[in-house]
């Protein structure tokens, strides 16, 4: 007698033979055990690098691929060990005599696994979510990442579960989890590569956009693309910037071929599984049959990997999104279309600070930031009226800050005051991502008609005075030190320039704002 | 017949007898204690990671020197966690008093055979932190298998060093320096080398005098 033969009854859901079956895998699982560390990770590796990015949907969902890899690679450890178990309790030949067929037991042990592994997974997907969920200001949840991460889950239990049946050795579960552990954190590497040379983290060639009425807009490109198939196909990555997809709609291409690839080798994996089952019971019932189907399944799940690594390798960079890839045989120009963004400004008088409605929860802060600087040059030639945030890309260009229109205007991207890896480096670099923006304003504010060159000297002390008088950190308290005798006059002049009154500077800046901008005073020159 | 007819009277599978003659009882009896716990075969999953290693280092050398042998290093302590299982369970417990001493060799040179394999497998590529911190995250992590190995039973033993393996790929990523995540630490940083030591020491003791944990019906 099996499980499977005993006369049904109790619940509704317990009268299915299968669910029964299913029901003893789940008891039995060893996946609740390691639940528990699975938390205590989550909650250390995934919910604290979530509350260190803001809450725009995009970017926690990233968050998700952290979850990946703990679940892929424990998974894949765990669905070993669950796949040994015949073997290791040396049970084979008595199973044998069973009239179920080798591949239903195991699939049913396997199914136990993946069931509880994507219960879990998913539910702490939903508590990363929940949370963002509460915070964010606009957007909804990004699918896609999920289902790629069930898909990786998926496939790194079918295959450590397909080890663990064919070598049921003591050492197969930890050489699995060691291989997946290995692979992932290439896969992982080769991506912040391909981010490296596709997010322009080096830019090559400087431009500077012309611009009616103030400075120009300051926009980098960027190298050429340089990457590996293997990359791309990698679940793990890390996030691209603050406003990708706040702007645009990312294009799901990528992630549509990963999960097709997984996806395919899973199926391929779950047919070696009934071959080698069917082969190691010559004498089960439907033994050809189980074969002929697991033949085909194999077939199957290696043309449809194949078709996923193929379309990964004809993926061409998307212009307007950081990061962002498309497949032109699945692309739909529907996918990534922009955003109607109708921004959150603030109502305060004077000036104006505009943001996108996914970025408004640090409107405030950066209204605070901006609006003591913005009153220190109020009435100067050029001073903008009005802060803008705009899309980080713009027609496949990075755009860094200007002010330009009339009246002016101060655009700015998230990404302009410094680099996104401060931001995203963790929840202290908030702070510090914020207090760049007046420096940022400055910037375009006294820069001459090459902005990509920087500030001179003077420029640089008179930005740093008037950081300074609004209780901002200057530029000069940043530079490592023994500073050279040109950047300690400039730091004198910024300290004699700051100790101006208020109105003295603000005069002398009217004054001498233009020849300030084109470079004719010298730090000597300087009040 | 009964089974009684079919028992060959000579020894045990697997041992030739002119072998046996020539051996001390103390090298054939550590010999075969070795093979139940698979040690050969641990020796070349060691060698396959001393291998994997040096592939791991030669293609991926420039893109993080630090994860890579972590993730290489909790492989090669998790090998020496599993050989601590025995398939004899208590019967073997009753048999003499030289198991504890074969427990503490079996478990001392696998973890020096592990440092050896590691350490010919990056021979003539670029290890960051050279052999002195290759050496402190093995013995720290064959610590931890050991100790697991007291909860869980030899077989279950690679849980604990690779779960703590994950948690030091986040531990380097945040750049935290507690001696108790001491892969975070540089090579000849005392307190990392105190720790490991430490966790290795007390769980050596504890396994040599104990042995790893074993159900009656062995059924693990």
């Amino acid at each position: 007698m099996t499980v499977l033969s005993v006369p049904t009854g109790g619940s509704w859901l317990l009268r299915s033979r299968l669910l029964r079956a299913l029901w003893l895998e789940f008891k039995r699982s060893p996946v609740p055990y390691v639940l528990p560390p699975l938390a205590l990770f989550f909650y250390y590796d995934a919910i604290r690098t979530a509350n260190g990015y803001p809450p725009v949907w995009t970017l926690r969902a990233t968050v998700v691929s952290h979850l990946v890899f703990s679940f892929s690679v424990a998974g894949g450890g765990l669905a070993a060990w669950a796949g040994a178990r015949e073997g290791r309790r040396k049970t084979v030949d008595l199973l044998a005599t069973t009239p179920r067929a080798a591949w239903s037991r195991l699939s049913v042990a396997l199914a136990g696994t993946l069931g509880w592994l994507l219960l879990a997974f998913l539910a702490f997907t939903a508590v990363l979510y929940v949370q963002t969920a509460v915070q964010a200001t606009s957007g909804g949840p990004p699918l896609w990442p999920v289902f790629v991460g069930v898909a990786s889950v998926t496939m790194a239990t079918v295959l450590g579960f397909t080890c663990g049946a064919v070598f049921p050795g003591r050492f197969t579960a930890p050489l699995v989890t060691l291989g997946l552990a290995v692979l992932f954190e290439i896969g992982f590497r080769e991506s912040e590569l391909v981010r490296a040379s596709s997010a322009g983290r080096r830019p090559s060639v400087n431009h500077a956009l012309p611009a009616p009425g103030g400075a120009p807009l300051q926009v980098t490109v960027f190298h050429d693309l340089s990457y590996g198939t293997y990359a791309l196909l990698s679940p793990l990555r890390d996030p691209m910037g603050v406003d990708v997809g706040v702007y645009h709609r990312v294009a799901p291409d990528l992630s549509i071929v990963q999960v097709i690839f997984m996806g395919g080798v899973a199926v391929a994996l779950f047919g070696v599984l009934g071959l080698a089952a069917g082969l190691r019971e010559p004498g089960s019932a439907g033994r050809w049959l189980a074969c002929l189907v697991a033949v085909v399944l194999v077939a199957c799940g290696v043309a449809a990997s194949g078709t996923g690594f193929a379309l990964t390798g004809t993926a061409q960079p998307v212009r307007d999104v950081a990061g962002g890839w498309e497949i032109p045989a699945l692309h739909s120009a529907a996918s990534d279309q922009p955003v109607a963004v109708t921004p959150d400004c603030t109502s305060t008088p004077g000036f104006q600070v505009c943001v996108a409605p996914a970025l408004s929860f640090d409107l405030r802060t950066v209204a605070a930031e901006l609006d003591p600087v913005a009153a220190e040059i109020a009435g100067l030639p050029g001073a903008p009226v009005r802060a803008e945030e705009v899309a980080t890309l713009l027609r496949g260009k990075t755009v860094m800050a200007g002010i330009s229109g009339s009246p002016p205007v101060f655009k700015f991207s998230t990404d302009h005051v410094h680099t996104v890896d401060t931001l995203l480096d963790g929840a202290t670099s908030l702070a510090g991502w914020r207090t760049g923006f007046p420096q940022g304003l400055l910037d375009a504010f006294l820069a001459g008609p090459s902005p990509a060159a920087g500030l001179n000297p003077a420029q640089q002390a008179v930005e740093d005075a008037l950081l300074a008088a609004v209780g901002a950190q200057p530029v000069a308290l940043l530079r490592p030190v023994p500073a050279s005798a040109q950047e300690v006059a400039a730091s004198a002049a910024a300290q004699r320039f700051e100790a101006l009154p208020a109105g003295a500077r603000h005069a002398w800046l009217t004054t001498h704002l233009a020849a300030l901008r084109a470079g004719k005073i010298t730090v000597a020159q300087l009040p | 017949m009964t089974a009684a007819d079919v028992l060959k009277p000579a020894g045990f599978p697997g041992r030739p007898a002119r072998l046996a003659g020539r051996l001390p009882a103390g090298i054939w009896l550590s010999w075969l204690h070795l093979r139940t716990r698979r040690v050969p075969a641990g020796i070349v999953a060691l060698a396959v990671c001393g291998v994997l290693l040096r592939v791991v280092l030669h293609w991926k050398s420039s893109s993080d020197p630090l994860q890579f042998p972590l993730i290489v290093e909790a492989g090669a302590a998790a090998v020496i966690a599993v050989t601590t299982h025995g398939p004899f369970g208590e019967v073997e417990r009753a048999t003499g008093r030289r198991l504890p001493f074969l427990r503490l060799l079996a478990a001392v040179g696998m973890c020096g055979l592990a440092i050896l394999a590691l350490q010919l497998g990056v021979v003539g590529e670029s290890l960051n932190d050279g052999i002195l911190a290759l050496a402190r995250n093995v013995i720290g992590l064959a610590g931890l298998g050991l100790a697991c190995s007291l909860v869980t039973g030899g077989l279950l033993a690679w849980v604990l060093p690779l779960g703590y393996m994950a948690f030091c790929q986040y531990a380097l990523t945040e750049a935290w320096s507690a001696p108790w995540t001491w892969p975070t630490r540089p090579p000849a940083d005392r307190g990392g080398w105190i720790a490991a030591m430490t966790v290795l020491a007390v769980a050596l003791l504890a396994y040599t005098l104990r042995g790893p944990r074993i159900r009656p019906s062995d059924n693990a």
